[in-house]
């Protein structure tokens, strides 16, 4: 219950006041609220775009790439997180929710977007509620970033912006292809605790398009699974990605991603190749991650032709 | 049995379970490939495997061990207590506290080194604290209920501790602290532990006499011209070296020092310094076994090594507990 008494909301508009129920009336019977969402979501004015709020920062990325920023009601938490939010500089402009189902309540937004992977049990709750809830998947590749950002255009109406944006995509994708035969140097991106990221997940995509062997999907790993250290010395990939540590905070987790053995086996090490937060959502900026690693492959390999 | 041939025994066992530790990975190397590894050195990945990975973690295994071993065989007699071990009176648990503090504060930057500090500081205060209690005359129970508070309270504070770091792996890290785990040890945690662990176990070895004359009471042994005192501080300071030292790059392993002078008792004479190195190549013995059985339980799943330690020694204490109760009132 937000507990503001109702009579706060009191005007003249009788709408507007049945469309911020107060804490008497969020009591009163479901069907109550139920008419009241409908109401308020058919209230917006012919023409305009709507009103959308975001519960999950992949969504929000999409969000902040497509709609006016005047539609915006508010983005979630993590929007502002460096480490998952890429668009975190424009997201600080605007609000942020914790994603509870009565956050959305209050706010009204004509549309919710959030991702199948969080808050399962506030999307039910929503929908129930009579708002339109539109979930994205949680795993995403760069093949289904330009089919997420139109879906995500049509809901917003932007479908022309959209439509831009995936086929700038779509056609600065294709242009850094590379020849079947090219050579691919290896690599196993070892997280915290030895933790390697695997097939079917975005990472990996950005890997191979960047013309780069994950040893980690090679090895029948899927999504994040732990990579044993001892397999890492044998398969000696030609690189290994660490992720960076969180300053004044230490953690266990970082002490295997420096074990002296990774060193002792010859295979390089990188930190920080790619941008912060490029990869850990899809959207246009992902091709950061791709022409980032594309680097790091052409320097693995013109090292290697140097050394012979 | 005699003690040197108990102590070969052990020994011998201590150096079979060593060498089959070494052969255990999941880099599938065979007895021949490993020992070349081992001994030939090169950048080869069998070699990087044996000496940078297994060798430090069978180490870790033994060292730690034996010192568990030996600090519970020191407090049993000492505290004339059973039940008394590093981790049941809350001696590990407040070592934990005591590397979670210094650790994870980032005072330290991400140093190791400070770890083995913070946690003797940890174990020496536990120490210090149970022998105020125990200095009362009290009874066995009287012991290791305080003990157990200690423990409670301490692993309570390590946990609140991560909760609040701001680093998100933290939390997940409880579990290390309170149930310990040598998976992924590098030689570094070996050096940084290593000479504490040495000061501490020689000095609980050279108060052998102390805790025999103890065994008879505390004025007999006055009468026989032992210095209570200095035995005091010297088994006290030894504990706190050996099982803070372990604590800091293993966690806290529990019931090691319970099981083993038990288990071994039997097979001495029943003074307190003759059970003080077969506990301790015992406890040397049990840790390498029970982190083998980590490894290789459950496949392609590795687990913590305190809770192998804690299925083993929780029912022993349970039966040690009813059958001593009459003494315990």
């Amino acid at each position: 219950m937000n507990g503001r008494p109702a009579d706060a909301h009191a005007g003249p508009n009788g709408l507007r006041r049945a469309c911020l129920p107060g804490g008497r009336r969020l009591a009163k019977i479901a069907a109550a609220l139920l008419a009241a969402a409908v109401v308020c979501a058919t209230a917006r004015a012919e023409g305009d775009k709507p009103r959308v709020m975001s519960l999950n920062v992949c969504a929000d990325q999409l969000v902040l790439a497509l709609a006016e920023p005047e539609r915006i009601v508010s983005l979630s938490v993590l929007a502002d997180d460096p480490d998952f939010s890429f668009l975190h500089e424009k997201a600080e402009l605007f609000p942020k929710n914790a994603g509870v189902a009565e956050e959305v309540f209050i706010a009204r937004p004509d549309v919710v977007v959030t991702g199948t992977y969080s808050l399962h049990n506030t999307t039910q709750l929503l929908r129930h509620l009579g708002m339109r809830v539109e979930e994205f998947g949680y795993t995403q590749t760069l093949e289904t970033i330009p089919g997420d950002i139109r879906r995500m255009g049509a809901i917003l109406d932007e479908v022309a912006r959209a439509e831009t944006m995936a086929a700038a995509f779509e056609r600065e994708l294709s242009a850094m292809a590379l020849p079947a035969d090219a050579p691919r140097p290896t690599v196993v991106i070892f997280g915290q605790n030895g933790v390697a990221t695997g097939a079917g997940t975005l990472a990996d995509s950005v890997l191979s398009a960047a013309g780069l062997r994950n040893l980690a999907a090679e090895r029948g790993f899927s999504g994040m699974a732990p990579y044993p250290l001892e397999l890492l010395i044998t398969d000696r990939p030609d690189v290994v990605l660490l992720s960076g540590r969180i300053e004044g905070a230490p953690a266990l987790a970082d002490q295997v991603t420096r074990h002296p053995a990774i060193a002792a086996s010859g295979a390089a090490v990188a930190t920080g190749i790619v941008p912060r937060g490029s990869w850990s959502c899809g959207g246009p900026f992902t091709l950061e991650a791709v022409r980032a690693l594309r680097a790091l492959r052409d320097d693995l390999l013109a090292g290697r032709g140097a050394s012979g | 049995m005699s003690p040197t041939r108990l102590n070969l025994a052990l020994s011998l066992t201590v150096v079979g379970l060593f060498a089959a530790s070494l052969m255990i990975g999941p880099a599938a190397l065979g007895p021949a490939a490993s020992l070349e590894g081992l001994f030939s050195g090169g950048g080869e990945a069998a070699a990087i495997i044996m000496r940078e990975v297994r060798l430090p973690r069978a180490a870790l295994a033994g060292l730690v061990g034996f010192g568990l071993g030996l600090a519970g065989a020191a407090l049993q007699g000492f505290l004339r207590n059973p039940l008394a071990e590093p981790g049941i009176i809350g001696v590990s648990a407040c070592a934990s506290l005591g590397a979670v503090a210094v650790f994870y504060s980032g005072l330290a930057g991400a140093s190791m080194l400070a770890l083995p500090a913070g946690a003797m500081i940890g174990a020496l205060a536990a120490v210090v604290a149970l022998l105020a209690i125990a200095a009362g005359n009290t009874t066995t129970l009287t012991l290791i209920l305080a003990g157990i508070a200690l423990s409670s309270l301490a692993g309570a504070l390590t946990s609140l501790a991560l909760n609040l770091s701001p680093n998100p792996f933290a939390s997940y890290e409880i579990i290390f602290w309170l149930l310990g785990s040598i998976k992924d040890r590098s030689m570094l945690h070996v050096w940084i532990s290593l000479p504490p662990m040495l000061v501490g176990w020689a000095l609980i070895l050279a108060s052998a006499r102390a805790l025999d004359a103890l065994s008879f009471g505390e004025e007999a042994a006055q009468s026989l011209g032992i210095d209570i005192g200095r035995a005091r501080i010297m088994l006290v300071a030894g504990v706190a070296l050996a099982v803070g030292a372990g604590v800091a790059v293993t966690g806290a392993i529990g019931f090691v020092g319970l099981v083993v002078p038990h288990l071994l008792r039997p097979l001495t004479d029943r003074m307190p310094s003759r059970l003080l190195l077969p506990s301790g190549l015992g406890g040397a013995a049990l840790l390498i076994a029970a982190d083998i059985a980590a490894r290789t339980v459950v496949p392609a799943k590795e687990l913590n090594v305190g809770v192998l330690t804690a299925l083993i020694g929780a029912p022993f204490f349970l039966w040690l507990v009813t059958r001593s109760r009459r003494g315990l009132a």
